[in-house]
C-alpha cells in the first residue's frame, strides 16, 4: 500500500463523514474529510495524491458541480460518488464526467473499500506516467532542430540514405545527428528511441 | 232604270220570277251545251268510228288470210290423198333434160278430187305436179289460161322444200297470185314430188275471201306498196285494178295493212280496205242530230222542275212568313207586320227579317242593360263576401288550376297574386301526401248529398304555404257548373290556432298524470279525490286509496292549510323514503292539492356526499404522506449508514488489532447516537402516519405547527430554508382535529416551500405567524415566492386545479373543505413577485376561549401588533378577506 494514499472525503453529514473517516482508516489509509466542497477546494493543493469521496447531494455546491469544477481545472482526482437514492440518471452523469465509481448508502465496506484502492491504484499510474511524459519532455528540448528532424525520420523507419537524401546532407552527417540523438535521449536501442517518441507524442505504454 | 227594275222585281210574284228565271237558265244551258257538246260528241264519234275501220280493215284482213289459210289447208289434203299415192305408186318419171308436162284442160285427172268445189272454194287456175327434181310433169288447169310462164321457167322456187305446206302470194304480170304447195309422200315417208295449186287473186277471189261473212260490203284491194297501185279488188267496178291509189283518196277511208305472212314472195304487196266517206258523214251527222234532240229534252225538264221548285220554295216562304208575323205580333208585340203583303216574297221576307232584327236588337239592348245592372249588384255583393271573407277563397278550374282567389287566401298561403292564376293549386299548396285526399275530396264534392242537398265535400288537410311551411287547414269544396264547365270554390280555413288550442289544452289535462311527483287531490274531509300515477307509493305508505280518507295526522294539516288559506309545507320521513309535502289550499272548491316530492335520494346523495369527502381527505392525506415519508426515508438512510461504516470499521479493527480500546468505544458511543438519530426520525413518521381516528380534541395550534414542521424538515434543509417561525406567546387552544388540521397546515407549508424552490439560493423566505385574531385563531403562512396571477386566484380552492407537474390538484380543496368543516375560514391573497399568504382561521376552544380572552388582556402587546414592526404582513393579512372563499 502506498504511505502517500489520501483519501480525501466531503460530505455535508458529520456523522457520516466521520464514520467514513472511522471505517478507512481501519484499513490504514489517510483520510480527510471536508464538511462542503468549498472546504475541499480551500485545502486541496493540486498534485497531492489520492481519491476523492463525494456525496451527490449537499448544501451549496453539490458532488457533480464540484466533480465538474475539478474536470474544468485539470485537477485529475479519480472521484468515487456516493448517494443516498439509486439514482440513475444522475449516476449516469456523474459516470459521463469521469467519476471511476458510484457508490450507493448505506455502504458495503468490501465493495467501498475495493473501489477506493482501485481509485488510488488508477491515480498512481496516472501520476507516474505523466511523470514519465515530464521527463521525456524535458530531453526532447535538449534537442536541436535538425535533430529532431533526423529523429522523427528515423522513428518513421527511414533508413540513413533515405534521411540525408531528403535533407541533402551526407549519410555520414546522419550518422552524427542519429548518434547524438540516442546520446540526448538516453535510448539504448531504435525500439526504446520508438516509445520514448509514442509516450511523449501522448499514447500509453 | 235600276229603281223601275226594282219596282218590277218587287210586283212580280216569285212563281212568275221562277220560270223567267228557268227559261232563261234552261236557254242558256242549252245554248253552251250545244257548242260544247257538239264537239265533243264529233271527236267521240271520229274516234270510234276510227276505231270501227281499224278493226273492219282487220278482220278483212283475217278473212283474207282465213281464205289463204283454207288453200293451204286444202293442198295439203290433196297432197296426201289416197288417188295421189294411188296414181303415183307405180309411176317412174326418168330424170330428162327437157320434158313437156302433160296438161289436163278443163277436166279433172284422177289424183285431183274436187275438194275445192266442195269446200266452196274457187277452182285454182292451175294445180301442178312437179316431180321430185322440181320439173312440172303434170298440170291441171281449170280455165282458158295457161300457167303462167314465170312460174313454169323458176317452179323450184315456189315448191315447198320443207315438210310444211309453203304458202306464197306472187305476181306473174299484172295478176297476183297465190301459189300453195306441198311435198307428196308414200306410206314410207319417201318423198314423190310436190303438188303445186295456182289460185288467182282477183275480185272474184276476194269477193269470195269477204263475201262469205261481211254484210256491209266494205271494198278491199291488194295494192302494189312501190307503186301505190290496185293490183286486185273485190269490186272491180269502181276500184279498178291498175288504178292509182291517189284517185280514192278523197271519197274513201283507206286502210293499208302489210301480210305478214306471206312475205316470201319477191312482191311489196299492202291488203287495203276501203269505206266510202259519204257513209261515215252521214252516220256522223245522225248522231249529233239525235244528241241535239237530246238536249233540248233536257233544257226542257230542267226548266219545268226549276220553276216547279220555286213555285214550291215560294208556297212554302207564304207560309212562312204569314207565321212568322203571327209569331212576331205575338211574341214581341209588335202590332204591324212591318211589310206589305202581295208582291215578291223573298223581298219581303228580307224586309221583314230587318224588321224583326231592328226589333230584336232594341229588345236585347234594354234586356242587357236590365241584366247588367243586376250583375253589377250581384259582383259587388261577391267582392265584399270574398274580400271580408276570414277564410281564403280559392276558385279552380276542372283541371284544378287556379282562377280566381280572395286576398285572405293571398296572406294565408302567401303567394305573388300577379303571378299565381293558372297554377295548379293542389302541387303549389298542399303536402304532397295530402294530393290523394285532395282528389278524393274533389270527387266527392260533386256527388249529391244525402237528403239532396247541394253537392260539396269536408276535410282537413295539411296544407304549405309558399315558403314551404306546413299547416293543418279545414276545406270545404262546392262545385259550381257554369256554362257546362265546372269550377270548384275551395273554402280554406287555417286551423293551426284552433290544431295548437286543442293540443294544449290536451297537453294541460295531462300536466299532473305526468307528473314524476305525487300529486293528489283531497276534499275538506281529507278524502282524495285524485291521485296521479306517481303518487301509488306515497299512497301505499299512507295506507289509503283514492277515495279513502288520509291519516289522520295529514287530515289535520289539511283543515289547517283549508282554514288558513295558505300554502304549507312538511317533510314525511317513513324510515326508507322521505316526502316533501306541499299543501296547497283551493279555498273556492274546497280542495286541498298536494304536491309531493320523494326527497330520499337527495338526502341520501347529501350523506354519500360527506361520506365521500371524508374518503377523498383521506386520501389526500395518504397522498401528502407518502411524499413526505418519501423525503424521511432519504434522511433515515444517513444515521443508517453512519452506523454501518462505524460497524464495519469497528469490527476491521478488532479483526486486524491495531484498534485501542478508547477509540472503538468511542465509535460504539456514535452508532447508538446514530441508531437514536434514526429513531427520531421514525418517531417523527409515526407522528404524522399514526395519528388516524377523526377525533375532534382541544389542542394548541402553535404544537401542530412545531409539528409540521419537523415534517417539512428534510426538505426545507435540502433547499436551505429556515422556516421563520413567529408564533403567538401564549397558547391558542383550538378544537380540531389534530390529523386533519396538521395535514391543511402540511399542505400549505409544502405548497410555500414548492413555491420558493424557483427563487434563488438565500432569498427564500418562510414564515408562520400564529395569532389571535378577532376571537379566532389565525394562522398564516407567508412565503415570498414567484406568487399566484391574479386569473388564477380565483380557481385556487376549485378541486382538480393545479399548476405543479405532480399532483392532483386536491390539496387546496380538501384544505378549504377540512377547515369549513372545523367552522373556519381559509383565504388566500397573492402579489405576483412579491409572494403569497395562506391564512387559516379556526374558532378558539369553547373551553379555552375565556382563558383566552384573557391572555388577550394580560398581553395586550400581543395582538394587534404595531405596524411598523409587522411590515407589509398586516397590510395583506387585513386584506385577505377580498379573496376569502
Amino acid at each position: 500500500m502506498h504511505t502517500e494514499a489520501n483519501v480525501f472525503v466531503v460530505d455535508d453529514d458529520e456523522a457520516m463523514r466521520s464514520s467514513l473517516k472511522w471505517l478507512i482508516e481501519s484499513v490504514g489509509m489517510q483520510v480527510h474529510t471536508y464538511e462542503s466542497a468549498q472546504a475541499f477546494l480551500d485545502a486541496y493543493y493540486p498534485g497531492r495524491a489520492g481519491c476523492l469521496l463525494l456525496d451527490v447531494r449537499m448544501p451549496g455546491m453539490s458532488g457533480l458541480e464540484l466533480q465538474a469544477y475539478l474536470v474544468r481545472r485539470e485537477i485529475r482526482l479519480p472521484v468515487i460518488i456516493i448517494t443516498g437514492h439509486g439514482d440513475v440518471s444522475m449516476a449516469v452523469k456523474a459516470m459521463k464526467a469521469g467519476a471511476v465509481d458510484f457508490i450507493e448508502k448505506p455502504f458495503d465496506d468490501e465493495a467501498l473499500l475495493g473501489s477506493i484502492r482501485n481509485a488510488l491504484q488508477y491515480d498512481e499510474k496516472q501520476r507516474a506516467l505523466r511523470a514519465q511524459r515530464a521527463d521525456i519532455a524535458a530531453r526532447l528540448a535538449e534537442l536541436t532542430p535538425r535533430e529532431h528532424e533526423v529523429m522523427n525520420m528515423v522513428t518513421d523507419g527511414k533508413s540513413n540514405k533515405e534521411i540525408a537524401a531528403a535533407l541533402g546532407v551526407s549519410a555520414k552527417t546522419v550518422e552524427v545527428h542519429r548518434a547524438r540523438v540516442m546520446d540526448k535521449m538516453r535510448a539504448d536501442s531504435l525500439a526504446e528511441l520508438v516509445r520514448l517518441v509514442l509516450i511523449a507524442r501522448g499514447g500509453t505504454t | 232604270m235600276k229603281t223601275v227594275l226594282v219596282t218590277l222585281l218587287r210586283r212580280m210574284p216569285m212563281p212568275i220570277i221562277a220560270m223567267l228565271v228557268g227559261l232563261l237558265v234552261g236557254l242558256a244551258v242549252w245554248g253552251v251545251l250545244d257548242q260544247v257538246q257538239s264537239a265533243a260528241v264529233e271527236q267521240i264519234f271520229h274516234k270510234e268510228l276510227r276505231a270501227r275501220l281499224d278493226l273492219r280493215s282487220r278482220e278483212s284482213l283475217i278473212r283474207f288470210n282465213q281464205a289463204m289459210t283454207n288453200y293451204a289447208a286444202t293442198t295439203r289434203l290433196l297432197a296426201n290423198h289416197r288417188r295421189l299415192a294411188q296414181y303415183l305408186e307405180p309411176l317412174f318419171w326418168f330424170p330428162e333434160e327437157a320434158i313437156e308436162p302433160v296438161v289436163y284442160a278443163g277436166f279433172r285427172p284422177f289424183w285431183l278430187p274436187d275438194f275445192f268445189e266442195r269446200n266452196a272454194q274457187l277452182t285454182p287456175s292451175h294445180v301442178l305436179l312437179v316431180d321430185s327434181r322440181g320439173q312440172v310433169r303434170e298440170i291441171y288447169q281449170s280455165g282458158p289460161e295457161p300457167v303462167p310462164g314465170e312460174l313454169l321457167s323458176h317452179t323450184n322456187q315456189w315448191v315447198s322444200s320443207s315438210s310444211e305446206v309453203q304458202t306464197v302470194l306472187g305476181r306473174f304480170g299484172t295478176q297476183p297470185y297465190l301459189v300453195v304447195s306441198d311435198r307428196v309422200e308414200d306410206a314410207g315417208g319417201y318423198l314423190m314430188g310436190s303438188l303445186v295449186v295456182v289460185v288467182p287473186v282477183n275480185a272474184e277471189f276476194l269477193a269470195a275471201s269477204e263475201g262469205a261473212v261481211s254484210a256491209d260490203r266494205s271494198a278491199v284491194a291488194l295494192i302494189d306498196a312501190d307503186e301505190q297501185r290496185i293490183l286486185a279488188s273485190n269490186e272491180p267496178d269502181f276500184l279498178v285494178p291498175g288504178t292509182p291509189l291517189e284517185q280514192f283518196r278523197d271519197d274513201f277511208l283507206i286502210t293499208s295493212q302489210s301480210l305478214p305472212d306471206y312475205e316470201g314472195s319477191n312482191w311489196n304487196m299492202l291488203f287495203a280496205t276501203f269505206i266510202h266517206h259519204s257513209s261515215v258523214a252521214k252516220m256522223s251527222a245522225r248522231v249529233v242530230n239525235f244528241e241535239r234532240q237530246q238536249r233540248l229534252i233536257a233544257a226542257a225538264v230542267f226548266v219545268c222542275v226549276f220553276t216547279l221548285l220555286i213555285y214550291l220554295v215560294s208556297a212554302r216562304l207564304n207560309k212562312v212568313l204569314k207565321r212568322m208575323s203571327r209569331f212576331s205580333q205575338r211574341a214581341l208585340g209588335i202590332a204591324q207586320p212591318g211589310f206589305q203583303r202581295g208582291g215578291n216574297q223573298l223581298l219581303m221576307l228580307e224586309e221583314w227579317i230587318q224588321h224583326f232584327t231592328f226589333l230584336v236588337l232594341r229588345a236585347r239592348d234594354e234586356m242587357s242593360r236590365r241584366h247588367e245592372h243586376q250583375l253589377r249588384a250581384t259582383e259587388a255583393l261577391k267582392a265584399a263576401i270574398m274580400e271580408a271573407s276570414l277564410d281564403a277563397i280559392v276558385t279552380l278550374n276542372r283541371e284544378g288550376r287556379i282562377i280566381d282567389h280572395n286576398p285572405t287566401a293571398e296572406t294565408m298561403l302567401g303567394f305573388d297574386p300577379a303571378a299565381i292564376i293558372g297554377d295548379d293549386f293542389a302541387r303549389r299548396f298542399l303536402d304532397p301526401a295530402e294530393h290523394a285526399a285532395f282528389v278524393g275530396m274533389l270527387l266527392e264534392s260533386i256527388r249529391t248529398g244525402p237528403g239532396g242537398g247541394r253537392p260539396h265535400a269536408r276535410g282537413e288537410l295539411w296544407a304549405q304555404r309558399a315558403n314551404g311551411a306546413r299547416f293543418p287547414v279545414e276545406l270545404s269544396i262546392v262545385p259550381i257548373d257554369i256554362d257546362g264547365a265546372r269550377v270548384y270554390t275551395l273554402y280554406i280555413h287555417d286551423a293551426t290556432k284552433r290544431k295548437r288550442a286543442e293540443r294544449e289544452i290536451k297537453g294541460l289535462a295531462r300536466f299532473a298524470s305526468e307528473s314524476p311527483n305525487p300529486i293528489l287531490r283531497v276534499t275538506g274531509d281529507a278524502r282524495i279525490t285524485y291521485a296521479n300515477a306517481a303518487s301509488e307509493p306515497l299512497m301505499q305508505a299512507w295506507g289509503t286509496t283514492p277515495g279513502a280518507p288520509l291519516p289522520p295526522a295529514w287530515a289535520a294539516e289539511v283543515d289547517a292549510a283549508l282554514t288558513s288559506g295558505c300554502n304549507r309545507e312538511h317533510e314525511d320521513d317513513q324510515g326508507g323514503q322521505i316526502y316533501h309535502l306541499l299543501f296547497v289550499p283551493i279555498p273556492d272548491l274546497g280542495y286541498v292539492n298536494i304536491y309531493a316530492r320523494d326527497t330520499t335520494a337527495v338526502r341520501r346523495a347529501e350523506q354519500e356526499s360527506r361520506q365521500h369527502q371524508a374518503e377523498l381527505v383521506h386520501v389526500c392525506r395518504l397522498s401528502t404522506l407518502g411524499e413526505v415519508a418519501t423525503g424521511m426515508a432519504h434522511e433515515l438512510n444517513q444515521p443508517l449508514s453512519a452506523i454501518v461504516n462505524y460497524a464495519n470499521g469497528a469490527s476491521r479493527r478488532l479483526q486486524s488489532g491495531i484498534g485501542d480500546s478508547h477509540a472503538l468505544v468511542d465509535a460504539m458511543g456514535q452508532i447508538s447516537s446514530q441508531a437514536q438519530r434514526a429513531g427520531e426520525i421514525i418517531r417523527r413518521l409515526r407522528a404524522l402516519v399514526g395519528k388516524q381516528p377523526p377525533i375532534r380534541s382541544a389542542v394548541d395550534i402553535n404544537y401542530l405547527v412545531r409539528e409540521v414542521c419537523g415534517f417539512v424538515q428534510f426538505e426545507t434543509s435540502r433547499l436551505e430554508l429556515q422556516i421563520d417561525l413567529d408564533l403567538a406567546a401564549g397558547e391558542i387552544p383550538v378544537d380540531v382535529d389534530l390529523v386533519q388540521i396538521e395535514q391543511v397546515l402540511l399542505n400549505l407549508v409544502r405548497n410555500a416551500i414548492d413555491a420558493l424552490a424557483e427563487r434563488p439560493l438565500g432569498e427564500r423566505i418562510l414564515s408562520i405567524r400564529t395569532e389571535l385574531y378577532q376571537g379566532d385563531a389565525l394562522v398564516s403562512v407567508r412565503d415570498n415566492g414567484p406568487g399566484i396571477p391574479p386569473e388564477r386566484m380565483e380557481h385556487l380552492f376549485h378541486p382538480f386545479y393545479t399548476t405543479k407537474e405532480s399532483g392532483m390538484g386536491m390539496g387546496l380543496a380538501i384544505s378549504q373543505t377540512i377547515v369549513e368543516n372545523h367552522g373556519g375560514r381559509i383565504r388566500a391573497q397573492s402579489q405576483p413577485g412579491v409572494g403569497s399568504v395562506f391564512a387559516i382561521q379556526l374558532p378558539v376552544a369553547a373551553v379555552a376561549a375565556e382563558a383566552a380572552a384573557d391572555a388577550a388582556e394580560t398581553v395586550p402587546a400581543a395582538p394587534p401588533p404595531p405596524a411598523a414592526a409587522r411590515g407589509e404582513r398586516r397590510p395583506l393579512t387585513e386584506t385577505l378577506s377580498s379573496t376569502e372563499s
